[in-house]
């Protein structure tokens, strides 16, 4: 359906950015992967602010709750807020359990909110289950108003 | 005659003398005198002062707390009553005896539901040294008992504060070592699927190792937040059907217990009060050791239930393996294994989880068993809170 | 419906559309409770727990709501919004699925903060294929936000 579409992947942990890698490398959607350790490079990217002014904007976020510089609600609520930003859904992908930070990442707006399993076999389904969703079945909102 | 008796009296020995330091308020220099004299032949060694008035009392106080104070009732500026005021303001716990002239009954009685420890008519001194030596020890054992009540008070707080940085720290720990954990164990995996064959026999056994380490890991962490999360649920108490959550596990073990060819039969059970999600983990973790621990036949596990002592009493029974006199009552403690991993999976953690839920629900578990001949462990849960005449079965 | 938790609620007019859904629903076992209204206003009884809902509690939202677009009495975007405006609610993930093809409706949808948006496929088998995957992806994979986790009584975390 969508091809070619780009993803964001913001984690600060390089070896879960590497999984996910691993996990789309064989997708049939070609999605282009930005991948993004810390909070501040994250809200400057989606500004194209200093050293990002000739980023594209994603048509997706996989945003993970704890990062260095600022941290995952944030750059979500950024996102939510922003008029040309507000419109890209953005999924939460975090280990973080605990209902308190799962409601509040609802009330700002992410779309779903997936919590990072523990096992590879599993970590591996839950990113191709995001990626098939939103770029094999459901519909990107066109960028920019 | 008299030197016999002097001399008897010199070689006896003395009755040893109490030491008292008093404070006596009395403007009455000879009746003040009566009083220290009534002390002394009671066998006190007097230390302290004698004061007329409210200045002379609160100096004396300051200048040398005393353990006892006998005040006369009426004094030309003031009162035994105000000087009652005083040890009042300044929160002192020192006795007061009113030692006077008559006092009509009524007053006397005022006076004491007022905070006078007791009182002694002046012509009835004889009484005072008795009087003083009980008002001293009542004080003592007040102090005592205040003593213990904090210290009991202290350890419970520093108890309580203890678990909760315990399960704090269970919490944390396990949480924040999942990531980590997560990288050693996926990427050890991916080593394992990509380069199997590829390196030599040792690398694929290191790999191998490496992978089993991080995988056992990843478990005992996962049952270690379960453990600490026992006390921390936020669920909220409340009536449980038990035959409910039967049901639910059975759907839950549906696997096991086709594979093992297990029969579970149960009893009509009662509903209780507890934490819901802690009672459906408590039965999941019996039925499921059930099964685990199971010999050559295929488990037969009987749940039952009956009233006992005001509380409902569950029997929890099985045909398995059972367990060795010895080690009964170590079985509930934290990673308690019995038997080799290769014999049988797990951390040995799912009892004392077991116990913890029962516990905190307010009830007891134990359990009975021979080798060979399986298991019965048995647990009490308070009985729900709502209308109990519905339940007719013992 | 004897319990109070609803996992789906599925608001849609056409009969057949509702027949092929619960049937692709059903065959990943995830048809249990599933609830159905015919139009927006049912929709939104059962939501804010009036009219014929009123027995039904704030705190037992469905984990999922399946909308369609064009109905009657009040259409899809109008649910949408009075979901999506009211904080006891905003947090109910919503999935808009419409046979609409017009890109508008797909950008009023974001605006309004739909969870996601998808387009009914014409063809029976993919239709059914996009229905298991949906159900499989919000209601498996997904993390709703739980029931009893409204933040003001601020419940101690896990």
């Amino acid at each position: 359906m969508n091809s070619g579409l780009r993803l964001l992947l913001v984690d600060d942990n390089p070896a879960d950015i590497g999984l996910a890698r691993e996990a789309l490398a064989e997708s049939a959607h070609h999605s282009e992967i930005t991948s993004l350790e810390n909070g501040t490079d994250a809200i400057a990217f989606l500004n194209r602010g200093g050293k990002y002014a000739d980023a594209v904007l994603p048509d997706l976020v996989i945003l993970d709750l704890s990062l260095p510089g600022c941290n995952g609600m944030t750059i979500l609520e950024t996102i939510k807020t922003g008029p040309q930003l507000r419109r890209i859904p953005v999924v939460m992908f975090s280990t973080s359990r605990l209902s308190r930070d799962i409601v509040r990442c609802y009330e700002l707006g992410a779309s779903c909110y997936i919590s990072k399993p523990g096992n590879l076999n599993d970590y591996l389904s839950a990113v191709k289950s995001i990626e098939n969703f939103w770029c094999g079945f459901a519909c990107l909102p066109p960028k920019g108003e | 005659m008299s030197s016999v008796a002097t001399q008897l009296a010199t070689k006896l020995p003395a009755e040893p003398k109490a030491k008292l330091c008093a404070l006596v308020l009395e403007d009455n220099q000879l009746d003040a005198e009566l009083v220290l004299r009534a002390l002394r032949q009671g066998g006190f060694e007097v230390t302290g002062a004698v004061v007329q008035d409210e200045a002379g009392f609160t100096k004396a106080l300051h200048a040398n707390p005393p353990e006892i104070v006998l005040a006369d009732y009426n004094l030309p500026n003031w009162t035994g009553m105000e000087a009652l005021n005083v040890l009042r303001r300044e929160a002192l716990d020192i006795p007061m005896i009113l030692v006077s002239g008559a006092l009509g009954d009524v007053t006397a009685v005022e006076c004491i539901k007022r905070g006078v420890t007791d009182y002694v008519l002046k012509d009835g001194l004889a009484r005072l040294p008795d009087v003083v030596r009980r008002a001293l020890r009542e004080k003592l054992e007040r102090s005592l008992r205040h003593q213990v009540e904090e210290d009991l008070a202290k350890k419970m707080d520093e108890l309580a504060r203890s678990n909760s940085d315990l399960e704090q720290f269970a919490y944390v720990a396990s949480h924040d070592l999942q990531e980590p954990l997560r990288m050693v164990a996926a990427y050890t995996q991916l080593l394992a699927e990509r380069y199997r064959g590829k390196l030599d026999a040792d690398a694929d056994k290191f790999i191998g190792y490496a992978s089993e380490g991080a995988l056992r890991m990843q478990v005992l962490i996962q049952d270690l937040l379960a453990f600490s999360r026992v006390g921390r649920s936020g669920t909220p108490m409340a009536n449980v059907d038990c035959n409910a959550v039967m049901q639910e596990i059975l759907q839950t073990l549906a696997s096991p217990i086709r594979e093992s060819g297990a029969v579970v039969t149960c009893d009509t059970l009662p509903t209780v009060w507890a934490d819901r999600t802690q009672i459906v983990q408590l039965f999941q973790n019996l039925i499921g050791n059930a099964i685990k621990f199971r010999g050559n036949q295929p488990p037969a596990i009987s749940v039952k239930s009956e009233r006992q002592d005001g509380k409902r009493l569950f029997t929890f029974r099985d045909n398995g393996i059972g367990i060795p006199e010895e080690s009964l009552e170590n079985i509930f403690v934290v990673f308690q294994r019995l038997h080799a991993r290769t014999e049988y999976p797990g951390n040995g953690i799912g009892l004392s989880i077991c116990k913890k839920i029962v516990e905190r629900a307010g009830g007891r578990i134990w359990v009975e068993s021979k080798v060979g001949s399986g298991s019965t462990f048995k647990f009490t849960l308070p009985l729900q809170t709502a209308d109990e005449t519905e339940r007719t079965k013992p | 419906m004897s319990s109070e938790e609803v996992d789906i609620l599925l608001v849609d007019d056409s009969q057949d559309d509702v027949d092929l859904t619960l049937h692709a629903l059903r065959s990943e076992n995830l048809a249990n409770h599933v609830f159905i209204a015919r139009d927006g206003e049912e929709a939104l009884d059962f939501i804010f727990c009036s009219g014929p809902h009123a027995h039904r509690s704030f705190d037992h939202p469905p984990k999922l709501v399946l909308l369609d677009l064009k109905m009657p009495k009040v259409d899809g975007l109008q649910v949408l919004k009075q979901i999506k405006d009211d904080a006891r609610t905003k947090t109910i993930p919503v999935v808009l699925m419409t046979s609409s093809r017009e890109e508008r409706d797909m950008v009023s949808g974001y605006n309004l903060g739909v969870n996601s948006y998808l387009q009914k496929p014409v063809d029976f088998g993919n239709f059914r294929e996009m229905v298991k995957l949906l159900g499989l992806y919000w209601l498996v994979t997904n993390q709703p936000p739980v029931a009893n986790g409204k933040t003001q009584t601020a419940k101690q975390g896990q």
